[in-house]
């Protein structure tokens, strides 16, 4: 480690991993009442399940992401943090923040829980991802600002390297569009009109501003190619996906009451979006192949490549299999929905995050990388997980084609509840897939605590 | 390009393979690429709207102003003609010609947006919209995408006019003009699709 | 002529080409605000529909339903229950709720007064009449 400061990423490392695991449990949880519908009813019912499961993964991501910034942005601007201490207490508010809204989640009902934290001054509750009672929502916006003044007062002291700007600009953008969450009119329209600002301009637009600087950041590290050419492809990959990405939002705009001219525009637009993921896995395997140099952390290398392929296949080729509005048509809103929704959340988001920490936890703990031992078990739960999470995807296409079938194509079209019957097949592989997925992440948890020669630094 | 690194040197040589063929800055046109791809695919996408229903197609295009699309196409075709004197210009040294046909153009592209605008105002008056029907959203994205093209080239024309006139550019060092010039010339190039697809064809 | 594809010129390509798209999408998102007032039924939001869209908000509906085809994938479409199904059977639903048949997917009892349900049941009325370009493909959602 570089510079004292970056310590502080370790924090945000942990916390994110333990919120991850969080995440995977309440998904085997919901993916169970899937088959038997009243598992833990009740007590948890579907509804609180997942509320849990998807609010887990944005704040252990936003961890990641935090840890990332603080661990990389010393290195790149070449000086410490700005305050290290802001960072630390931001990472307790932030904390204390995630586990008081899941647990108001878990212990008490979503009503007396809006009604407690103030959703009749200003109402934002109670709509999909954007669940969080008022207090945490104002939490995110603090813990943001801090993030980025933090990183923003850093970065100006010091080097201003093409790495730093992209990903400041990304989350000044996370900060910017989280904004429309407050905004929540009666007209259902605007309401799901705006809610995509959120939602599509996050995670198909700034977050993959994020995205783009960390996988540069490591692949400048572990192959020692020269900055210059990463950070102009990483320039050039992250315009594509802007020109594609926001005007793509409009292939959320099709059904919901806007103007049919969105089906065109959208249509248009998120068809091109693969592109730039196509870039990012060309680019990352040319700049592995190029390496000039062998880093001894094999598995941070594996984590990188396994993001741009996977972020590809489940951003790229499963956003693009339902896209086309004709296609969209019969496909919204269908199992095939959160087939394409899982595996691009962890292919692009989940593994970029991981690889960080697979870079960046064995310097923090005072190593160039871990063990021989350790990695390979490291390399196993990427195999574990990665493999588990494309056949949960399998499983949910087929299901969702299944789905798509039985209720919307047929010339007897049957009722919703009466095709999920018909599909629990799907749902009782994917839950499979699910455990073997869990295996992969207690292997994952287990590699840190793998004892053996570690590699020092050169 | 002095570099010991193995991709860079790769890349630069392939760079250097395109650059004989290609005028201005590479990454330019990548970028004009995509450009031309995102329009390609819209033209497709309206001759495949239009099979569908010619006869409205042909019935709203009658109630386009085809008098002021000729005159656009004239404009634009003759600032295209100046930025290429410009772009000679400086291969010459002579900046101040240079600067001379390129503001040349920068008059033309804005005369070019006041007459978009008018006949914009005319639509909007008349109560047309992009929701009006399949032709007028064609009609009202395509052109308007295309200005909002054109208001880009005019800003990239502007800043090499300043560039040349504070002698940012010569006979030898002159890529930023090629560059500037490159997108022009698409802009133009997408409008003389454009102007016949939307306005004439029938 | 060395330096032909420098970071530079791709650092420009990338803030004229995000601000250029942005800026696109702010004119398309000014036309369909313009738009909405034929599509958006929101000449039928009255106090009740609003009332509605609330309760259906703090019981998080969402997080098993779909409405309009966004939510969770648990339970049915909702967005055109309202003429599947009816008033009355929304009605007697929301109050039958948890079934308690064994092994099949529950709904919670929210304790909606008879006035709630009548306000979720406007809410749902009127996003049915939303105009959303002819979807769900059939009745089933």
């Amino acid at each position: 480690m570089k510079y004292k400061s970056q310590a502080v990423a370790k924090l945000y490392f942990i916390a994110a991993i333990a919120l991850f695991l969080g995440q995977i449990i309440f998904g085997l949880i919901m993916g169970l009442q899937y088959v038997v519908g009243d598992f833990l009813f009740p007590a948890i019912p579907f509804n609180v399940a997942r509320m849990v499961h998807t609010n887990l993964l944005i704040v252990w991501l936003l961890f990641g992401f935090m840890g990332a910034s603080y661990y990389l942005i010393p290195e790149e601007t070449e000086t410490e943090l700005f305050s290290p201490k802001l960072a630390i207490i931001t990472f307790w508010v932030f904390l204390a923040a995630g586990v008081l809204t899941i647990l108001g989640y878990l212990l008490v009902p979503y009503a007396a829980l809006a009604k407690m934290t103030g959703n009749d001054l200003l109402n934002t509750m109670g709509r999909e991802f954007l669940e969080q009672p008022l207090p945490t929502k104002v939490g995110i916006v603090l813990v943001a600002l801090s993030w980025l003044f933090n990183i923003t007062m850093t970065m100006l002291k010091g080097r201003k390297t093409a790495i730093s700007l992209v990903l400041t600009l990304g989350m000044l953008g996370l900060a910017v569009f989280f904004l429309f969450s407050f905004y929540d009119p009666v007209n259902l329209v605007k309401d799901k009109f705006y809610w995509w600002w959120v939602v599509h301009l996050w995670v198909e637009g700034v977050w993959e501003l994020i995205l783009g600087a960390m996988l540069a950041f490591v692949l400048i590290k572990v192959t020692g190619v020269d900055r210059e050419v990463v950070e102009k492809w990483l320039y050039v990959i992250i315009t594509m996906t802007l020109v594609t990405g926001i005007i793509g939002t409009g292939h959320h705009y099709y059904w919901i009451g806007a103007p049919a001219y969105w089906q065109w525009w959208g249509s248009i637009f998120s068809a091109l979006e693969p592109i730039p993921f196509f870039m990012m896995t060309v680019f990352a395997f040319n700049m592995v192949n190029k390496r000039r140099r062998e880093h001894p952390n094999k598995a941070a290398t594996l984590w990188a490549l396994g993001t741009s392929v996977m972020a590809f296949l489940g951003a790229g080729l499963w956003g693009f299999l339902h896209t086309l509005a004709p296609i969209n048509y019969y496909a919204h809103g269908t199992q095939l929905t959160a087939a394409h929704g899982h595996l691009a959340f962890y292919g692009a988001y989940a593994l970029v995050v991981l690889t960080m920490i697979s870079y960046a936890m064995p310097i923090l703990r005072g190593r160039a990388a871990n063990p021989e031992r350790a990695q390979i078990m490291e390399m196993w739960a990427f195999w574990l997980m990665t493999v588990s999470m494309f056949f949960i995807t399998l499983f949910l296409t087929g299901a969702g084609i299944v789905q798509i079938w039985l209720q919307r194509l047929s010339s007897t079209p049957m009722s919703f509840m009466a095709v999920q019957d018909q599909i629990s097949i799907f749902y009782w592989a994917r839950e499979g897939a699910g455990i073997v997925f869990l295996i992969g992440l207690t292997l994952y948890i287990r590699s840190f605590f793998v004892k053996g020669e570690s590699k020092a630094f050169e | 390009m002095q570099t010991t690194n193995m991709i860079s040197v790769k890349e630069s040589s392939l760079e250097k393979i395109e650059y004989q063929n290609l005028p201005g800055d590479f990454a330019l046109w990548i970028f004009i690429f995509a450009e031309m791809l995102v329009f390609g695919v819209l033209f497709i996408a309206y001759a495949f709207s239009r099979a569908q229903n010619v006869a409205l197609f042909n019935d709203s295009q009658l109630t386009l102003n085809r008098g002021f699309g000729a005159i656009n196409t004239v404009i634009l075709i003759t600032s295209s003609y100046f930025v290429v004197r410009g772009v000679a210009a400086i291969k010459k040294d002579l900046t101040h010609q240079c600067a001379y046909w390129l503001s040349g153009a920068l008059v033309l592209g804005s005369v070019f947006v006041g007459i978009k605008m008018v006949e914009f105002y005319e639509k909007f008056n008349a109560g047309i919209s992009m929701s009006t029907n399949n032709f007028y959203m064609f009609y009202l994205s395509l052109t308007f995408f295309h200005l909002m093209h054109v208001l880009m080239g005019m800003v990239i024309l502007a800043t090499i006019i300043a560039r040349t006139r504070r002698g940012a550019y010569s006979a030898k060092q002159h890529t930023g003009v090629e560059t500037g010039a490159s997108f022009w010339h698409m802009v133009d190039f997408l409008w003389i699709i454009l102007f016949p697809l939307v306005y004439v064809i029938r | 002529m060395s330096a032909t594809f420098t970071k530079s010129m791709a650092r420009n390509v990338f803030y004229g080409g995000g601000l250029f798209f942005f800026l696109l999408f702010i004119a398309l998102t000014f036309d369909t605000m313009q738009a909405l007032p034929k599509r958006d039924n929101s000449q039928n939001i009255t106090p009740a529909v609003a009332h509605g869209k609330k309760l259906w908000e703090v019981n998080n509906c969402i997080g098993c339903h779909t409405l309009l085809g966004e939510g969770a994938y648990f339970a049915p479409e909702l967005g055109n229950v309202y003429p599947r199904r009816g008033p009355d059977f929304i009605k007697a639903w929301i109050k039958g709720q948890p079934t308690g048949a064994p092994g099949r997917r529950q709904m919670p009892q929210f304790n909606l007064s008879d006035a709630d349900i009548d306000d979720v049941i406007a809410f749902l009325k009127y996003a049915s009449e939303i105009n959303t370009n002819k979807w769900p493909p059939n009745i089933e959602g």
